[in-house]
């Protein structure tokens, strides 16, 4: 959006434009997103690459009577392309079929709650030069230390504006900034000549909360903490699930789980279970959007309905409105959206998300969660993801140790980890206090009191 | 295409300016701008939920002084943006090349003045968005009233057309126009209590002959067999088997466990498990890998379009070609961007490719195969005591500086005394890379060879591949399972 454009008048005049053309809408939306990103990327642990983008353009989706939808977008910004993809979507629409389960986009919202900490000035007028002490920062971790071999790396920071209006009054606008570190070391062990790699990143709204050096030691920790795997035999063990472990077993699968579109297709193993205590009491999850700064906060969602902090497990039991919406899959249930409606750009039609998701922290401390364990399993990364319909989990443990009388041994290879994720809620026996936030999802280190492992080790 | 009329802004008056505007202060610039247009459809329970159109045009400017890289990507085709981005990126290259320790250069290469073009027999352009839909409508259809445990479908469909302009320092100007067709169709089926889903695709590069082919008209039908049959399947004991991999699997183990540490920037960055192999043996010696996406593949298997994975140039305007990996067992090449084989001083081999205009070539694959060899299918069966026949795959993910991979496979049989028994589902594979490669006991005919295809995805960035082979066996495979 070059700054002599009028967005405001455009939106209303694609609404209008839509309505003349039309006597078959119900009703239209228009969405407006502008966003400009600065990449900086690192390899062989040198500076590599520097890059600025930008990119705009805007969609529209319009829905007649029979709730046929019909959706069109360009990245030109004029009335003669506002008019051409007007056109379009009104054919898409007449070509579509009818879904009598559609009621009504969003309406008119008054009010919007405040959320702060959003934006970065700093962000927003991001030069190059300005960021590259952060990749200095995670290039020297790299350099100081003996096993460190190499590191690839990014620092992206981004800063977008979205606009929506729809033709039940609604008009929404906000700009946001992001920026997000990363890093991957490999390490080369001197005398076995084996090689690992570690991970880790860190999302922020703000850029003087990225702490680049820190982010490059815990790549490092977990490289070496990874160096000379061993295979195991079969064993059915104590399982603690690092924070990011925590994200691919438990965060992760049930964010999926109870999207509404999910779940009104029958599509996720928590269909039939809700208002049932399905976990153990350590089990408490929230989707929390209202918090002030974080990188899954804002006041409105893709489809300009405010947003909320909504529970979804409590103590265990799976709360009856723990399910999360846009106005499609709301309107189907016959009640209001939970402000989940997820737009990543303008090329897409909104679909459900959750925004900060939360697994409340417990009272132990990782040390006790750990010191018990006479002998199981850590498990840090997974490449894999549970099956959402059935809940079934058959991975590989990529990242992840042995335990042997409280301390953290080995690293494992060939080792892999099975169980069902309704059993493995119901067998949470211990939450940490300490948690770890990993852009939106925050999470704590949770013990299993059993888990079937497969080892490659005769 | 009327909006293709964009691209004519790359004439010589503008080329002359860059090369003015380059001179002296970089040692080599690209730029690849393309105008496109597309249609979505995805239909869920035989309503549509989304039938969209776009057109969108993009432009990514790269330029390379001594080791450092500059991009810049803008939405906007006129003179007075391109030469804005192109002042920008030749600072953004400056800046990299002040931070950066690494010193190289990019060797120059022969330009290329071509214009490619697909010529498909039924443009996608010419194709009305109800005869799209009466498409899609059919596989819904089909796969919805297949048996009453069908629960939920879905059928997606995307094509798009494109108009690129390829430029560089060499002197090279690369015109092509191109279309893509991609199909997917899904299936849940729930019986007992138990529910399953089946998955499957079909892409190729051309018009919309390719939904019309015998392999896409049976999509549907097939992903609502599979998932019915899924019902009744067993989950698998966990523990070790020797594994019979059909050309799907065999297709994926090549390119998700091997192909990637065969990519020279990972190689270079010391993440491959490859590094400082060439000219040893990596495999048993019946072993031949190659890459080799070259255009006019469907030819010789009767389909009337373009294999998925191909392409006539790479993103950096390198010809695509034939790229021996692994030959008898010998490691002989990896695969090149003009980086690598820059800096490893070898002849690029057209492997630098990038998903759009707006982001930077990596090495990437392009058509993966393992080469066939003596064994019947049936024999390989018969010959095996205690094992597993796995068909197709859902996922698969490695380790690149382990080869720790693992597989989930979609299908998969229970081999006992030479006889295919019992049907498993959600069998998990896990090995090592390099050991596997030395543990296959048999490989396949060329009766048994196949390909599939489907997106890659790395840092980021998805392109289009296939991969394939003949199916291969394997011992003391592990395999996970839930009990």
């Amino acid at each position: 959006m070059e700054d002599n454009i009028d967005i405001f008048s455009l939106g209303k005049y694609g609404l209008k434009s839509a309505q003349n053309k039309s006597s078959d809408m119900k009703c239209a939306e228009i969405f407006f997103g502008k966003n400009k990103y600065v990449n900086i990327e690192v390899e062989e642990n040198s500076v590599k690459n520097s890059e600025i983008g930008t990119d705009r353009g805007v969609s529209i989706r319009i829905i007649d009577k029979r709730g046929s939808l019909g959706f069109a977008f360009t990245n030109k910004l004029d009335k003669k392309s506002i008019d051409k993809i007007v056109n379009l979507a009104l054919k898409m629409m007449k070509a579509g079929t009818e879904d009598q389960e559609f009621k009504d986009l969003p309406i008119y919202y008054k009010k919007y709650p405040t959320v702060t900490g959003l934006f970065d000035d700093n962000l927003r007028n991001m030069e190059i030069e300005e960021s590259i002490g952060a990749i200095e920062d995670l290039i020297k971790v790299c350099n100081d230390d003996d096993l460190a071999i190499s590191q690839s790396a990014d620092f992206v920071s981004n800063y977008y504006k979205k606009y929506i209006f729809n033709s039940n009054g609604l008009e929404a606008n906000g700009k946001e900034t992001i920026c997000t570190i990363s890093s991957n070391i490999t390490v080369k062990d001197k005398i076995s000549g084996e090689t690992s790699f570690g991970h880790d990143w860190q999302a922020e709204r703000q850029f003087l909360k990225l702490n680049a050096t820190k982010i490059a030691q815990n790549a490092l920790e977990d490289a070496k903490r990874n160096l000379n795997g061993i295979k195991i035999k079969n064993m059915k063990v104590p399982l603690i699930l690092t924070p990011y472990g925590v994200i691919s077993l438990i965060l992760y699968p049930i964010s999926s789980a109870i999207n509404g579109e999910t779940f009104q297709y029958r599509r996720s193993f928590l269909v039939d279970k809700r208002d049932e205590i399905i976990g153990s009491k350590f089990l408490n999850i929230e989707d929390k959007a209202l918090i002030n700064g974080l990188a899954g906060s804002s006041s409105f969602d893709g489809e300009g309905v405010p947003r909320k902090n909504k529970k979804i497990f409590e103590n265990g039991k799976f709360l009856n409105d723990g399910l999360l919406h846009n106005s499609y899959t709301a309107g189907k249930e016959g009640i209001e959206s939970t402000g989940n409606a997820s737009r990543g750009s303008y090329s897409a039609i909104p679909s459900i998300g959750t925004t900060n998701f939360i697994m409340n922290p417990g009272n132990f401390s990782k040390k006790e969660i750990i010191k018990d364990v006479k002998k199981g399993i850590i498990l840090d990364y997974t490449g894999d993801s549970p099956n959402i319909a059935t809940g079934d989990f058959s991975g590989l443990i990529l990242h992840g140790n042995l335990i042997v009388n409280g301390e953290i041994k080995d690293p494992l290879n060939e080792t892999m980890v099975g169980i069902n994720l309704l059993d493995l809620f119901s067998k949470i026996d211990a939450v940490s206090k300490e948690f770890k936030i990993f852009g939106a999802y925050h999470a704590p280190y949770v013990r299993i009191e059993k888990a079937q492992i497969i080892g490659a080790a005769h | 295409m009327e909006i293709a009329d964009e691209l004519t802004i790359f004439d010589e008056k503008l080329i002359t300016k860059l090369n003015q505007l380059a001179s002296n202060k970089i040692d080599y610039w690209d730029i690849k701008s393309g105008v496109g247009i597309g249609t979505n459809l995805d239909f869920t329970d035989q309503k549509s939920k989304e039938v969209s159109s776009y057109e969108i045009r993009e432009c990514g400017i790269r330029t390379f002084k001594n080791g450092g890289w500059g991009f810049t990507v803008i939405k906007d085709l006129s003179e007075n943006s391109i030469e804005k981005g192109f002042k920008n990126a030749i600072k953004l290259a400056h800046l990299t090349e002040s931070f950066g320790k690494n010193k190289f250069t990019i060797k120059e290469r022969d330009p290329l003045i071509k214009t490619f073009r697909i010529n498909s027999q039924n443009s996608i352009d010419d194709i009305s968005i109800e005869e799209k839909i009466d498409l899609v409508k059919y596989h819904e259809k089909i796969s919805s009233t297949y048996s009453s445990a069908i629960k939920n479908t879905r059928t997606f469909y995307m094509d798009g057309h494109s108009n690129n302009v390829f430029i560089n320092s060499f002197g090279s100007y690369i015109y092509q126009d191109l279309s893509v067709l991609r199909m997917f169709t899904l299936a849940y089926a729930q019986k007992d209590g138990i529910l399953q889903r089946a998955v499957n695709s079909v892409g190729g590069i051309g018009g919309f002959e390719i939904s019309k082919t015998e392999n896409a008209s049976g999509l549907s039908e097939k992903t609502a067999k599979e998932a019915i049959e899924l019902l009744d399947a067993k989950s698998p004991v966990g523990g070790k088997f020797t594994v019979i991999m059909d050309p799907k699997l065999t297709g994926t183990f090549i390119h998700e466990a091997f192909g990637h540490a065969a990519e020279a920037d990972t190689v270079l960055n010391k993440e491959s498990i490859l590094e400082g192999k060439i000219g040893e043996k990596v495999a048993i010696e019946d072993i031949t890998i190659s890459d080799d996406p070259t255009m006019g593949q469907g030819k010789t298997l009767n389909l009337p379009y373009e294999l998925f994975g191909s392409y006539f140039v790479d993103d950096e305007g390198i010809p695509s070609q034939k790229t021996v990996i692994i030959q008898d067992g010998i490691l002989k090449n990896y695969l090149h961007n003009l980086e690598t084989s820059s800096r490893m001083d070898l002849a690029p081999n057209g492997h630098g490719r990038a998903s759009s205009c707006t982001a930077r070539p990596q090495v990437r694959m392009g058509i993966t195969i393992i080469e066939p060899k003596d064994w019947d299918v049936e024999e390989m069966i018969k010959d095996t005591k205690n094992g597993i026949l796995c068909q197709d795959f859902q996922y698969g993910y490695t380790d690149p500086t382990t080869g720790n991979f693992q597989f989930k496979c979609k299908l998969s049989y229970k081999i006992e005394n030479g006889e295919k028994k019992e049907l498993m589902r959600d069998v998990a594979l896990s090995g090592m890379t390099l050991e596997v490669l030395n543990k296959i006991s048999a490989i396949g005919n060329k009766k048994s060879f196949s390909f599939s295809d489907g997106m890659c995805g790395k840092g980021g960035q998805g392109v289009r591949v296939c991969d394939g082979g003949p199916f291969i066996r394997a011992e003391d495979i592990t395999v996970g399972g839930l009990g």
